[in-house]
């Protein structure tokens, strides 16, 4: 009696120990997963009864004109994000890669913006993309000292050029971006430029303060771009979020730096491989499955954005800034008018179906096809 | 020989003067990018200080953060009979206030006119719902007394010494001034610089003289916790959201960890009919957002999950915490995050444990989970994070009363609170970064978790 209960305690172990997590995941992922599927097939407005329409609500959705717009505004959001977000932390991370002191207050610095909350950001940047705020004073501030600038990166690079071909005529081995001279072109061009504004030889522009509506507005950018281009302040989402995200992917590419082993810098230096020779042949190969990583996590956050949108909320022209997650809320819970459930769960199956489209097409595009299951 | 041992040593400072500007061009490179990066914040931080963060142009002098201010506000609160740090102005009490004018050529030199404005608190909706005396019915101000005259260039400068008493037997909390000077006059100084000037410069406004220098500093920080009353048990509302977001993450993280040990350990080590199954299915819905099954979760929550919480005398989980935790008591990522972390311990223990006849809940509790103590650390960070943060599930099953909000649909609706054609930007940046330090602070102490979290959460995929 004794034995027999023990084992009976043994074999029912796995599903005692996984019911907890599955009571959640069978009501709130499965079944809500199904509902959404047949509720896709329904015009149901979450009061009466559910009809079936058959595939309605997904012709419906095609013609409407919101739902296009949701579209392609998420798509162009997760193209142009994932690709440019990848880059910055690949960059960040090689540059984050040294054995200096100190360098745990940067990481401490650089991952602040992943940690606060969506909301907190967003605030902050809606705060700064007013018409009056600060980046467009940062702009304003540009385009005054912009001759300024101008006559310092100028004697910056003269200066540099002059110093590295006399030392190449002299027949010494010298690369052109050798850092010591930097810091003397640094210096010199500095001294000039601040002398010669000092005499009033350069001096600042006259400009009208920058008056670039980010949020409330319909104009899309960048202009030359024409059914390409995107509504501004999707830009000024695109911004925020590169700026949250690249971070959390830096420490990513981070850890992947610290694995590729010393041996073979150690032997592209050997065969006289120079530094972007070696970045390019041996660091991005290496890290190309933490690329593969980062790259489906990117499309996978970027095809779901809604806070931002939520949030900014009526500061923007809604077609400026909807995308697919926030066209399901939208049409599920409508302020004024009924819940259109039917169609709602539709564009949430599409957006389900993208996202998974996207993730397959970029795992076989890559040919990783282990890091999902390891 | 020398020569060649000369040639060296030239080759040997070469390369440490190369080192040497190589370290400084990273440094220099590193901090940039953190100006980039946590700039934001505390420039954001440092306006949210500032009577009117979106003045223009935007700059980084701040008059909250002037020790001649802090003295002034500490001068005046003391006068106005309460603490220096905390202020107030109580029965009897007079305070005395300096103030410095220019007056140009040709400019009669009168005495500015001095008033103590009704003013009502806060902005927007808040405005509406606070009513309250004003300590202008009750307060005495005796004639203006000129204190000094110096000639200057092109011009008189002249200091003005104007008194304030509270005669009656009230005491309040605020005293609010406006100076009105003739046109062209300009201010100089006061003992408190003025939080606005307004009217082309001939109207100087002051708040509260007798805040004290803590809420002068943080006014709106203060104002966050001070406008915001709750209508129906009158608490204030931002305490208690940021009650309800503690209360939920805490019980959130117990429920996570201890369930996704107990899923994770159990897909990792045991064996079971559908686990294959079971594994593709958790990866799958890690992918599929939120958006995808919340209307499904939204009509579960309304109807009392089938109708179950009817036998424990309850309704709809909808607007409760009840509804909002049990909908999330683990997620699939840190299900997933236990068991990778379980398949990578040895064998060895487990075995020999089962071969002493110990069961798989006594391996589990005695053995495992003292062992996953580092994994147990990084998620209990990570989910804290993420349910501290969350916006989407909270916005749709939270909607009234707004006791229930949590921190950051508080955060939301102060766009509401705070709108009146433009935002006050004042309160809604305090706002936020009050709500940001819990995760701030927990970040810098934990900071190794959180990096191993991201590494973590970055297996998913």
């Amino acid at each position: 009696m004794e034995n027999r209960w023990s084992s009976l305690k043994e074999k029912t172990a796995p599903y005692v120990l996984l019911s907890p997590f599955l009571f959640g995941f069978i009501i709130f992922f499965s079944y809500a997963f199904i509902r959404s599927l047949y509720f896709s097939f329904t015009d149901y407005d979450l009061f009466s009864v559910p009809n079936w329409v058959g595939i309605n609500n997904y012709i419906n959705l095609f013609k409407e004109r919101l739902f296009t717009t949701a579209l392609k505004n998420s798509l162009t959001f997760a193209i142009i994000v994932t690709t440019l977000q990848t880059i910055f932390a690949l960059l960040l991370a090689v540059a984050m890669n040294q054995k200096i002191k100190g360098i745990r207050f940067f990481r401490t610095a650089y991952y602040m913006p992943s940690v606060t909350s969506s909301i907190v950001i967003t605030l902050i940047f809606m705060w700064m993309f007013q018409r009056r705020g600060v980046i467009n004073y940062l702009l304003t501030l540009l385009r005054q000292h912009g001759l300024t600038i101008g006559v310092f990166l100028t004697l910056l690079t003269g200066i540099q050029l002059l110093l590295v071909v006399t030392e190449k005529i002299r027949g010494r081995p010298v690369e052109y971006l050798e850092p010591s001279y930097i810091v003397i072109s640094i210096i010199f061009a500095f001294i000039v430029t601040y002398v010669l504004k000092d005499f009033g030889i350069i001096k600042l522009a006259e400009v009208k303060a920058v008056d670039i509506f980010w949020l409330n507005t319909r104009e899309k950018v960048p202009s030359w771009a024409g059914p390409l281009a995107f509504p501004r302040p999707l830009g000024a989402i695109m911004i925020l979020n590169i700026w949250t995200t690249v971070p959390t992917f830096m420490i990513l590419y981070l850890a992947g730096l610290q694995g590729i082993p010393k041996v073979l810098y150690e032997a592209a230096e050997v065969d006289g491989a120079k530094g972007w020779q070696k970045f390019w042949y041996i660091t991005i190969p290496q890290l190309k499955h933490i690329t593969f990583l980062v790259v489906t996590l990117g499309l996978i956050g970027t095809l779901q954005m809604f806070d931002q949108v939520k949030i900014i909320g009526s500061q923007a022209p809604l077609e400026s800034t909807i995308t697919l997650a926030y066209y399901v809320y939208d049409s599920a819970f409508p302020g004024a008018s009924a819940p259109k459930v039917g169609m709602a769960s539709a564009a949430a199956v599409i957006l389900a179906l993208l996202t998974l489209t996207i993730v397959l097409i970029q795992k076989k595009f890559s040919g990783e096809g282990r890091d999902l299951r390891d | 020989m020398k020569i060649q041992q000369n040639h060296t040593s030239d080759i040997n400072l070469k390369i440490k003067r190369r080192r040497w500007t190589n370290v400084g061009a990273i440094y220099l490179i590193l901090l940039l990018f953190s100006v980039l990066f946590m700039g934001t914040f505390l420039f954001g931080a440092l306006s949210s200080l500032k009577d009117d963060p979106s003045s223009w142009p935007p700059t980084l002098k701040t008059e909250q953060l002037s020790p001649k201010n802090w003295i002034g506000a500490y001068i005046l609160a003391r006068q106005g009979g309460g603490g220096g740090f905390f202020g107030e102005l109580k029965s009897g009490h007079e305070v005395s206030f300096q103030v410095t004018y220019k007056y140009p050529m040709g400019i009669k030199i009168v005495p500015p006119q001095v008033i103590v404005p009704k003013r009502f608190k806060g902005s927007g909706r808040a405005a509406l719902e606070l009513d309250r005396e004003f300590v202008a019915d009750f307060v005495k101000i005796i004639p203006v007394e000129e204190i000094g005259r110096i000639s200057v260039r092109d011009g008189n400068q002249v200091s003005y010494k104007i008194d304030i008493i509270n005669p009656s037997q009230k005491d309040f909390d605020e005293l609010p001034l406006d100076l009105l000077v003739p046109y062209k006059v300009d201010f100089l100084s006061a003992t408190l610089s003025p939080n606005r000037i307004e009217r082309l410069g001939r109207v100087q406004s002051w708040n509260n003289l007798v805040s004290g220098v803590i809420p002068y500093i943080f006014h709106n920080h203060f104002r966050v916790f001070n406008e915001n009353y709750s209508r129906t048990t009158g608490r204030r509302l931002f305490t208690t959201w940021i009650f309800n977001s503690f209360f939920i993450s805490i019980i959130k993280v117990l429920t996570t960890l201890m369930f996704a040990s107990m899923a994770g350990y159990a897909l990792a080590r045991l064996k079971f009919y559908g686990k294959n199954y079971l594994f593709v299915l958790i990866l799958f819905s890690m992918m599929i957002p939120g958006q995808v099954t919340f209307i499904s979760n939204y009509l579960v929550l309304r109807d009392g999950i089938f109708g179950l919480t009817k036998l424990f005398g309850g309704g709809s989980l909808l607007n409760t915490f009840t509804g909002l935790i049990i909908s999330g008591l683990v997620g699939a990522s840190a299900v997933f995050i236990m068991k990778q972390f379980f398949e990578g311990l040895p064998k060895e223990m487990e075995e020999s444990a089962r071969i002493d006849g110990a069961s798989t809940y006594q391996i589990f509790s005695k053995i495992m989970l003292p062992l996953a103590k580092p994994a147990l650390g990084a998620l209990t960070i990570l989910t804290f994070q993420g349910v501290w943060n969350e916006f989407f599930w909270p916005l749709v099953i939270i909607t009234s009363p707004m006791d229930k909000f949590t921190l950051t649909i508080g955060l939301l609706s102060f766009k509401d609170t705070y709108a009146s054609g433009t935002f006050d930007w004042g309160p809604i940046l305090a706002g936020a970064i009050i709500s940001a330090l819990p995760i701030i602070i927990l970040f810098i102490v934990f900071q190794r978790y959180f990096v191993e979290g991201a590494s973590f959460s970055g297996i998913k995929g």
